[in-house]
Formats: structure tokens, C-alpha cells, sequence
């Protein structure tokens, strides 16, 4: 049975699940699930916080995009570099931390950013300028930090690609694009390591829809 | 030569330097806190930054190898000490891949509000910067808002991945007490929803929590 993700095609959440799909080479076929809908009694009920994607592997249902592809990538992407295959302790530890720095130090910068800028004008309030300056000061500083861990590894994690790199993908991508920020162009390894990442064909099929 | 006790580089009240001080008490593995003084900005000296490019705590020193991040510090600490207690083997895929749903439960439901809590009201306001009510009140909403998802959660298993206590669970910890302690809300403890106040009560109630509760 194909794999099933629930969600729909702009979805950040979900354009990171469809791009790990792809690094892969797993087929998956998309069940729309139109954002006006997330909340609905049949969406709660795969997922109680009402949001997408969710995943249907033959009867197994998971939810959480980073759950997800870790899931994934153990279950089907073990000839690719996107997560440990080893047991090694450390190689592990290291991946993990690429993983949880990409939420605490970009994801909360980025994601804020785009709420403010983006998606704020869709409900009556005017983007607070004030907090968008705090926010884009804290995330060039987050950067400074990157340059500097990227100026010993090519990728996040080491020296190959992993999920902790294309965990970044939707709101670095939304954040240039989008938001029209040069903020991943003015380091010379953060502008590396992007670039080569926002080139990947894998992210270039599904940058504009899941 | 036996190896020497894992530096913890943080400070006693710092609520991810508790984090991982409750992991190791948790493993009953022996640690070394080594103090960062933030009052003398210690943190973004060349000697720290060095050891953490973020220039933030805890890191820790096992021996050498330097670790950043208090949730893959926990992780390491758990797969090193009890593999397959705290975090289900892969080789249980499901139960894996449940663990890392919960797990990120906590970082993308949970951690953003409750941190944004302890921020507006008492770590702003230490830095000498005013609290925003508003985003009070909508952090506050939301948090409220995710925590029934919890209840209906915890409403099939006794703990966020399963039956057994995981890091998903523990990761809660210091800002969970923190929202409910220092801020004064009673997310947590609101009788409206009976399966988190069961949950939130066998986890704080840990030893491993109240030994470090009041200082790493």
C-alpha cells in the first residue's frame, strides 16, 4: 500500500515530509486535507492538535513532521545519509544536536518571522515591526553560530547530508523567497551550505506543493 | 584509568541545565557542574563560546567529546547508560517512531509557549524589559488550547509515547514547574483536564525531579 500523508500541498509541515519522500525515492500519494479543515472531527481524530501532515504507513498512523521522517528515513531510507545507521554514540549525539538546534535557534526565529510578516496580515492585526527587528536580529545572531559550525563540517551533522540539514527547508526557503530577506546569503558558509541544500532537485520538486 | 565524571557546563537554576542534571539523576550517573556566570556574561566568553557557538548552557564534557543541546544531551546520556529504557530501541520501529512523535509533541506544542511564558514574565523582566500582556494572553490561549490535545492523549496511554516514562516525558519538566511555579498558571493542574493533571503529578513527582528541582 502507498504511503499516505495527510495534508495539503502549501503546508510547510508537509513539503518537508513530501521532500524527505523524495531524497528517498518513496512514493506517496497526497490525501488533501484543505487547511480550513484541519480542526474538523476527522482530522482531530488522526491528529488532536488538529494539524497536518499525518502520515498512513499501511495502517499505521504517525503525526509530527520531524517524527516523521525520522520514522521514514529508519524504515525506508537506510541507503541514504539522512539518519545514522550505525550505533554509534556519538554519530548519533551529534545528529541530534544538528536536529534540536534546527528548532530552538532557526525554526523559532524563522517561523515567528514568517507569522509576522506572512501570515498575520490574513487576520485584522498589522505586522508588529518592533518584534519583527528583535526577531531578525536574534536569527542573524543564530547565523553567526551556524557560520561558524558550517566553517568545519559541510553539512550540519558531518560531513553528509541529514535530516537536521533538510529540516530547515520550508522556512529558510519561505524566509528568502517570501519574506525577500538576504539573511542566508551574507555568510560565506551559511550561503554554502544553503544553497547547495535549496538546490537539491528533491526540495526543487516539491518547493511549490507537496 | 576509570573515565572521569561528565562535566555539566551550566548553571544551578538554568531550566535546561535542570534537564539534563534530572536525566543523570534519573540514569543514576554521577556529574560534575561546572558553573557558567551569567551576571559576568560568561557565557559569550571565547572559553564557553568555544565549547558552544550559541553561547548558551548546558554542554556537557564526556571525556572529550563535546555535546550542545540539553534534549540530544539526554538522548546520548539515555542510549549510553540504559539503552532502551527513557527511549525505545529502533529496532521497534513503532514504539521508536512513537517516542519521537511525543518527543516532538514537547519541542513544537509545548517548549514555545511555556519558554515564551517564563520569557514575558519573569526572564524579560530581568533584563529590564517590559512585559507584553497581549502575547501573554495568547501564549497562554494556546498552551491552554494544546494541552487539551494532551488530555485526549493521555486519555489512551499513561505516558506521551506508551505505558512507560520516557525523555518525552521528562523534557516537560522544567518549564512545565516553571509556567506553574514561577508565572503562576494552572495549565498543568486544572482539574478540567483529569488525565494531564494525573500525568503532570507522577512526573514532577519523580525523585530524580526533586532532587534537582532547586538547583542542577
Amino acid at each position: 500500500m502507498v504511503l499516505i500523508i495527510y495534508g495539503f500541498p502549501a503546508s510547510t509541515c508537509t513539503r518537508t515530509v513530501a521532500a524527505v519522500c523524495k531524497e528517498i525515492g518513496l512514493e506517496y500519494k497526497l490525501v488533501l486535507v484543505p487547511f480550513p479543515e484541519v480542526k474538523s472531527a476527522e482530522n482531530l481524530a488522526r491528529n488532536p492538535f488538529g494539524q497536518v501532515p499525518t502520515i498512513d504507513d499501511d495502517g499505521f498512523e504517525l503525526f509530527e513532521s520531524r517524527a516523521i521522517c525520522k520514522y521514514l528515513a529508519a524504515k525506508y531510507g537506510k541507503h541514504t545519509t539522512l539518519i545514522p545507521t550505525s550505533q554509534d554514540l556519538q554519530e548519533w549525539a551529534i545528529f541530534e544536536s544538528a536536529v534540536n538546534f534546527e528548532q530552538h535557534q532557526f525554526d523559532e526565529y524563522a517561523r515567528n518571522i514568517a507569522i509576522e510578516k506572512l501570515f498575520t496580515p490574513y487576520v485584522p492585526q498589522q505586522p508588529n515591526e518592533e518584534r519583527l527587528t528583535k526577531l531578525f536580529a536574534t536569527l542573524e545572531s543564530k547565523l553567526e553560530a551556524y557560520d561558524k559550525i558550517l566553517s568545519k563540517r559541510k553539512w550540519l551533522a558531518g560531513e553528509n547530508i541529514t535530516l537536521a540539514d533538510l529540516f530547515h527547508l520550508p522556512f529558510a526557503y519561505m524566509l528568502e523567497t517570501k519574506v525577500g530577506s538576504d539573511v542566508l546569503q551574507k555568510r560565506p558558509n551559511v550561503a554554502r551550505w544553503w544553497n547547495e541544500l535549496v538546490g537539491r532537485p528533491s526540495w526543487q520538486a516539491v518547493k511549490d506543493g507537496a | 584509568m576509570p573515565p572521569k565524571p561528565v562535566k555539566l557546563y551550566g548553571s544551578p537554576m538554568s531550566t535546561c541545565t535542570r534537564r539534563v542534571a534530572m536525566v543523570f539523576r534519573e540514569l543514576d550517573v554521577p556529574y560534575e557542574l561546572v558553573p557558567i556566570d551569567f551576571s559576568k556574561r560568561e557565557h559569550k566568553a571565547i572559553a564557553h563560546m568555544a565549547r558552544q557557538p550559541f553561547g548558551q548552557v548546558p554542554v556537557i564534557d564526556d571525556n572529550g567529546f563535546l555535546l550542545y543541546e540539553s534534549r540530544a544531551i539526554g538522548r546520548y546520556l539515555a542510549a549510553k547508560h540504559t539503552p532502551n529504557t527513557l527511549v525505545p530501541p529502533q529496532s521497534d520501529l513503532k514504539a521508536w517512531a512513537r517516542f519521537e512523535q511525543a518527543a516532538s509533541i514537547e519541542t513544537a506544542n509545548f517548549d514555545p509557549y511555556a519558554s515564551g511564558l517564563a520569557y514575558e514574565r519573569v526572564f524579560g523582566p530581568a533584563k529590564g524589559e517590559s512585559t507584553d500582556e497581549k502575547r501573554v494572553q495568547t501564549l497562554l490561549q494556546t498552551l491552554d488550547a494544546k494541552l487539551d490535545a494532551y488530555e485526549t492523549i493521555l486519555g489512551n496511554s499513561t505516558y506521551l509515547a506508551g505505558e512507560e516514562f520516557t525523555l518525552a516525558d521528562l523534557f516537560h519538566l522544567p518549564y512545565g514547574a516553571f509556567v506553574t511555579e514561577r508565572v503562576g498558571f494552572d495549565v498543568l493542574t486544572d482539574p478540567k483536564r483529569p488525565n494531564v493533571v494525573r500525568w503532570w503529578k507522577a512526573i514532577s513527582s519523580r525523585p530524580a525531579w526533586l532532587a534537582v528541582k532547586d538547583g542542577a
